[in-house]
């Protein structure tokens, strides 16, 4: 059991550095670049700061949204061109032999590989979600910087308690809004969502005979999981699928395509809504058994594939 | 994949029977890439396996290593199925034409594949230096791979391949696009593997070099093995006799020589005159033996 996990530990840390020195980690920079462009073109439109139309909060928003779905769209790239040409790349450069001919079962090669991968996720989204910290970071000081700015307006403020009151306030409000604890659910379930990614493209890429093919139907389920819930609710309030046989169909299709849709709760999350943890909870236990069953079924299509 | 009991035997390699057939579905035929091969060989030989492109000898190997399941018959890694862990870690495997990881170097290949043998610590700090001096790269311990010549990555294969001191050795084509000082080092090392009482089997094609490694050989042919045996008893041809003249004979010596044999009154000339079995080279025979083989199938073309 022990030398097994060794075993898996071992392509696993092959797998990443495998991809840190073939300079995945670069698609990083670009991102922090998008980043940073983006708040600085959002914070061009008008002069941050508190007032009645919200600008601040506006912009704050537009930035999280940004960030947030910036760290969603490059994972989900790297979480699939990384899986689709695991196996493909191992097959044309025949090192899966060398290892296969080891004393290492087929199951540990792929759990390993599978794994390398969401090391290499975990790392790019904690990278991604530094930057995207340091960006509101920079957003909070310059809220703080237009708001004493504003004050400074009214000569001598700080000598009126109520002033001073009222800017503590502010500036609280600002710190409020930039520094919520909300964040890190968010970019957590964003993770659990690439992972499953990764998982739904593993299990393709054990019988595909190319990556893309493994790109295309990962994203078709994709796509699929994030309508799937919609559609069904449609279907059944139609009342179209109000026979058993109906309803078994609708029942197989949402077991077979996991429901991307759920994780739509992130959207909540950067709206200003308070989602509970136990809510959360419950989706990455759902993202986990989703992920047993998926890794289960690729080590026996793996198993019996001829290489 | 999971260990079994071994079965008693006192081969290294044993296969009974064994065949591979892939279905070409769209063909609706199937291809026969290996038929109903019997092999032995013993612990400590050096076994080739010789035969044009798509003769059956890297499906061989690779049923001998568990990497494809036979479609029928049986193979033995020591008594033990080939796809078991304990049959696993006792054989090594370099095949044709290998990449490695490019990224890695020397050094880091073969502690990559140490670890995944279970050789871990001071042990496998020790064999990756007998391994780099054994193979001659000490130049490449530092250089990734993607920088390696072709005879340096055949190289490293084989430091790979023996990492976790196996007994049997499995070599696809260890030469195949290597210079000639590359190729006659690995040969080298061969020798060097079998001084140490190791088992090789090996495809190749440079068949000089087989006749100088190989205690006996197999010569396949469209999925069938069609010969076998020990170099010696396969070169030699039974159905003449050779007459070797010593050099210092003059050209009249040989004349009154041939025609005192042809009035078939042969005098021994105080042994200077010696009656031995004609060699055929290794390259001959394989000529021979597939163009044969070749001949009979397109007389009678039943193999799919």
């Amino acid at each position: 059991m022990i030398s097994s996990l060794h075993r898996i530990i071992t392509i696993s840390r092959n797998t990443l550095t495998e991809a840190v020195r073939q300079k995945v980690l670069n698609v990083l920079l670009i991102f922090s670049l998008v980043l940073v462009g983006s708040s600085v073109v959002v914070s061009q439109l008008a002069t941050p700061g508190l007032d009645s139309s919200g600008l601040f909060d506006a912009q704050i928003k537009f930035v999280k949204d940004f960030g947030c779905g910036a760290i969603g769209l490059f994972g989900f790239f790297i979480a699939l061109l990384s899986t689709a040409q695991l196996i493909p790349q191992e097959l044309h450069n025949r090192t899966i032999y060398t290892i296969l001919a080891k004393p290492v079962r087929r199951s540990e090669f792929l759990l390993g590989k599978f794994f390398g991968v969401v090391l290499l996720l975990a790392l790019c989204v904690a990278l991604m979600s530094l930057a995207f910290a340091a960006t509101l970071y920079w957003q909070e000081m310059r809220g703080i910087q237009a708001a004493e700015a504003a004050y400074n307006q009214t000569p001598n403020w700080q000598a009126n308690p109520f002033v001073v009151n009222a800017y503590n306030h502010d500036v609280a409000q600002i710190v409020q809004q930039v520094r919520d604890p909300q964040l890190i659910e968010a970019v957590i379930l964003i993770f659990a969502k690439l992972v499953m990614t990764t998982g739904i493209a593993l299990l393709i890429s054990t019988f595909a005979t190319s990556s893309i093919f493994t790109i295309v139907t990962t994203f078709m389920i994709y796509l699929i999981g994030h309508m799937e819930s919609t559609a069904r609710e449609f279907w059944l309030a139609s009342g179209a699928g109000s026979s058993i046989w109906q309803s078994a169909l609708v029942g197989f299709i949402s077991l077979l395509i996991p429901d991307m849709n759920s994780f739509t709760i992130v959207d909540e999350i950067l709206a200003g809504n308070r989602v509970p943890w136990s809510h959360a909870l419950n989706l990455l236990g759902y993202a986990d058994v989703y992920l047993i069953v998926l890794l289960g079924v690729s080590v026996v299509i793996f198993d019996y594939r001829e290489i | 994949m999971e260990s079994s009991a071994p079965v008693a035997t006192s081969f290294a390699a044993e296969t009974v029977g064994l065949t591979k057939r892939y279905p070409l579905t769209w063909k609706r035929k199937v291809l026969v890439a290996l038929d109903h091969l019997d092999l032995q060989v013993r612990p400590g030989e050096v076994f080739g396996l010789i035969g044009p492109n798509g003769s059956g000898k890297s499906t061989t190997l690779k049923l001998l290593l568990g990497l494809i399941v036979p479609s029928d018959g049986e193979a033995r890694i020591f008594g033990l199925p080939p796809d078991s862990l304990d049959a696993r870690r006792r054989v090594g495997f370099l095949p044709e034409n290998p990449y490695f990881y490019g990224f890695l170097n020397g050094d880091e290949t073969l502690r990559f594949y140490g670890k995944l043998c279970g050789v871990a610590g001071p042990k496998l700090d020790q064999r990756i230096e007998e391994l780099i001096d054994l193979v001659g790269l000490q130049n490449g311990r530092e250089r990734p791979l993607r920088s390696y010549s072709k005879g340096m990555l055949q190289r490293i294969g084989l430091a790979q391949a023996l990492i976790h001191d196996p007994d049997l050795l499995f070599l696809d084509e260890p030469t195949a696009g290597v210079d000639p000082l590359g190729s006659a080092q690995i040969r080298d090392l061969i020798l060097r593997l079998k001084k140490m009482g190791k088992t090789v089997i090996f495809s190749s094609h440079l068949l000089e070099q087989v006749q100088e490694v190989a205690d006996r050989v197999a010569i396949f042919s469209l999925g069938k093995k069609v010969l076998e045996g020990s170099l010696e008893s396969l070169l030699t041809e039974n159905q003449s006799t050779q007459i070797n003249i010593p050099a210092e004979l003059s050209a009249e010596q040989q004349q009154r020589l041939l025609a005192a044999l042809a009035q078939a009154g042969i005098d021994g000339g105080g042994g200077k005159v010696r009656f031995t079995r004609p060699h055929l080279s290794l390259e001959q025979l394989y000529l021979r033996t597939v163009q044969a083989q070749a001949d009979l199938a397109s007389k009678n073309p039943s193999r799919k």
